[in-house]
């Protein structure tokens, strides 16, 4: 038993969430952002969390697997940490404002504006926040028993 | 010549038992926000129990499963922090009572060792 693989799980968590955490600060920086190089207005970015290890989340074919025996693992498969699996863009319209006085207003007059509420975002980065405070008393709480396994040698 | 005590290799597996709920517990924290992740944890007394002092090394790692009686979310997740929060502080204090209980067994044996010197 590895007490210092126990910091490679926290610390994949860390990771996660302040790339999560970033991703949220982009979101937020490009509230008002009309023009990108893709084109258009800044479309939202969002982040998809998977869990890397031997416990990640229930799929039909591992509860198939698991019907009968109850979803029972073999020894040794714990979750291993987290990681971003991806990060994906929000489909959502943007949305359509009248201001025919910005440079990228339509011949109607419409600016195209991302489709980013501030509460959401907010609400979103606390989250990450609360996790990452979370995984890193995780961290802490690990420092102390590798410290204290130490203590055997004095 | 045998040096250490049973006591000793119950400790053992003791502390590895106390490392591994940490593990696990460290796992399910770094899961929190992953969609359709579910609670992984162990039986500690039933895994202690397992433990045969007598026996040739039959201990192997704990059996994992999933914890019922959790509330999931509605994206399937179902990790409560107040559980893991729970769980961490109680593997930190398994630790250390193991590490204690190890310190004086050893001191004992050293006593031993010493014992005519004085």
């Amino acid at each position: 038993m590895n007490l210092f693989g126990v910091l490679d799980i926290s610390g994949s968590a860390l990771t996660a969430e302040r790339i999560r955490a970033e991703v949220i600060a982009v979101n937020m920086a490009n509230a008002q952002t009309t023009r990108t190089a893709a084109g258009g207005p800044y479309v939202r970015q969002q982040v998809v969390f998977q869990s890397s290890g031997g416990a990640p989340a229930i799929g039909f074919e591992d509860l198939l697997a698991a019907a009968g025996q109850g979803p029972r693992m073999s020894s040794g498969e714990g979750p291993e940490g987290v990681r971003v699996a991806a990060v994906v863009p929000d489909r959502t319209a943007p949305i359509e404002r009248y201001d025919p006085q910005h440079p990228d207003a339509d011949k109607d007059g419409f600016v195209a504006l991302p489709d980013i509420n501030p509460l959401t975002e907010m609400a979103d980065l606390m989250g990450a926040s609360r996790a990452y405070g979370l995984n890193s008393s995780a961290i802490q709480a690990t420092k102390a028993m590798i410290a204290s396994s130490l203590e055997i040698l004095k | 010549m045998q040096i250490t005590s049973g006591t000793t290799n119950l400790l053992e597996h003791y502390l590895d038992l106390a490392a591994t709920q940490l593990k696990v517990t460290a796992g399910n924290m770094a899961n929190v926000d992953t969609p359709g992740f579910k609670t992984v944890g162990f039986d500690f007394e039933a895994e202690m129990r397992r433990a045969d002092p007598g026996g040739e090394d039959g201990e192997s790692a704990p059996v994992l499963d999933r914890v019922g009686g959790l509330i999931s979310r509605p994206d399937g997740n179902n990790v409560s922090m107040d559980r893991e929060g729970m769980k961490m502080a109680d593997a930190q204090l398994k630790f250390k009572t193991g590490i204690a209980l190890l310190r004086s067994d050893f001191a004992q044996i050293s006593e031993a060792i010493h014992s005519d010197t004085k």
